[in-house]
């Protein structure tokens, strides 16, 4: 590094936007990964049974409705340390 | 008079607790309250080595409760500081020589003599922490901004909130951020961790060597006037003692250029 590079963290600096400018930066990974296994912790819920109880809510509704399966989104969201289970089915028509 | 009881922990180890316990301390002692530190970590001691005080030790909390001392025969006077005192932990004995119940009453008597009583408490979650924890009425976390620190907290936190009625208050410091990773987007910021926690925060710690050079020295940074760690700590002591002080400016020695031509031609002494 040259002396004027480590007086002035020019290489970190723009690695720094470099990173700012992603998704991909430690630091939202981090984030991103700490809240979902803090849900999960606090649940004390395997992340694995998740998926079995997607599975199942997706056979249950798709007894009343056509399901899009592509887009049908399935989450845990953190509110001030509780937790709640959003999901979200696109119907395309119902079976009745 | 009945002083407050605060212990301080974190679930995780090496985070931390100890130093933390140490400062704050310190710190608190020097706002002229009288302050008693209790080495809960029975079996590991090293709060007494932090404090410089290791030779002046005779004898130890297990001593205290199982009666062949009083309690203030234990009582280790700091030599800077004359309104602090150590309470060692044995050395030689483990975390089943005491139990809940004579932490309890331990503390309780404790807090009859002091301002403050604060408890360092060992790491994990087992009869260690539950004995620290036992005659506590607040809570200080300790954790890094690393995702595994991140994740015991997390766990402490939930232990503290069942016991609401015991401890009422519970606050976070984060300790040993670095600002130059979190200016990078290389780690958690406070911000992230506050974020995920949903915790009240406490104070902010730098990462800095200055800690290693005052454990070597057994003179806790807070006691002295130049470093920023130390400045950290004061600074949470204040706020234990209600005043109302913002954190302090993390970027300010990383980003000053003049720092760096200082810290450049004389990489030893610069302390700006």
């Amino acid at each position: 590094m040259s002396l004027f590079n480590w007086l002035f963290r020019v290489d970190d600096a723009a690695s720094g936007i470099a990173n700012r400018n992603t998704k991909n930066s430690a630091q939202v990974t981090a984030k991103d990964r700490m809240r979902n296994m803090l849900t999960h912790d606090r649940l004390e819920l395997p992340a694995g049974r998740l998926q079995i109880l997607e599975e199942e809510l997706i056979a249950v509704v798709s007894r009343y409705f056509d399901l899009d399966k592509e887009t049908t989104h399935f989450d845990l969201q953190q509110f001030d340390r509780k937790a709640a289970l959003i999901a979200n089915f696109r119907l395309i028509r119902s079976k009745c | 008079m009945s002083g407050r009881v605060i212990v301080i922990t974190s679930g995780k180890g090496g985070v931390g607790k100890t130093t933390a316990s140490a400062n704050i301390g310190v710190a608190l002692a020097n706002t002229g309250a009288s302050v008693a530190l209790v080495d809960m970590d029975i079996g590991l001691r090293n709060l007494d080595i932090l404090m410089g005080l290791e030779n002046r030790v005779v004898y130890n909390l297990v001593d205290v409760i199982e009666g062949r001392c009083k309690l203030r025969q234990a009582l280790v006077k700091d030599k800077r500081v004359p309104n602090l005192s150590l309470l060692p932990a044995a050395q030689t004995r483990d975390k089943t020589a005491v139990n809940a119940e004579q932490m309890k009453t331990l503390c309780e008597e404790l807090s009859t003599l002091f301002d403050f009583v604060v408890v360092d408490s060992p790491a994990g979650i087992e009869s260690g922490f539950q004995n620290a924890i036992a005659g506590a009425h607040e809570a200080i976390v300790i954790c890094t901004p690393e995702m595994s620190a991140v994740r015991d907290a997390d766990r402490i936190i939930g232990l503290l909130e069942a016991c609401k009625d015991q401890i009422t208050e519970y606050r976070l410091v984060i300790n040993r951020i670095r600002p130059h990773m979190v200016k990078n987007a290389d780690m958690m910021s406070v911000d992230d961790v506050l974020e995920i926690l949903s915790v009240k925060l406490l104070g902010v710690v730098p990462e800095d060597e200055e800690i290693i050079t005052s454990t070597n020295r057994g003179e806790p940074v807070s006691g002295t006037d130049n470093t920023r760690s130390g400045l950290a700590f004061r600074n949470i002591a204040r706020r234990l003692r209600g005043d109302d002080v913002p954190l302090m400016d993390l970027d300010l020695p990383t980003t000053g250029w003049m720092n760096r031509i200082v810290k450049f031609f004389a990489p030893n002494t610069a302390r700006v």
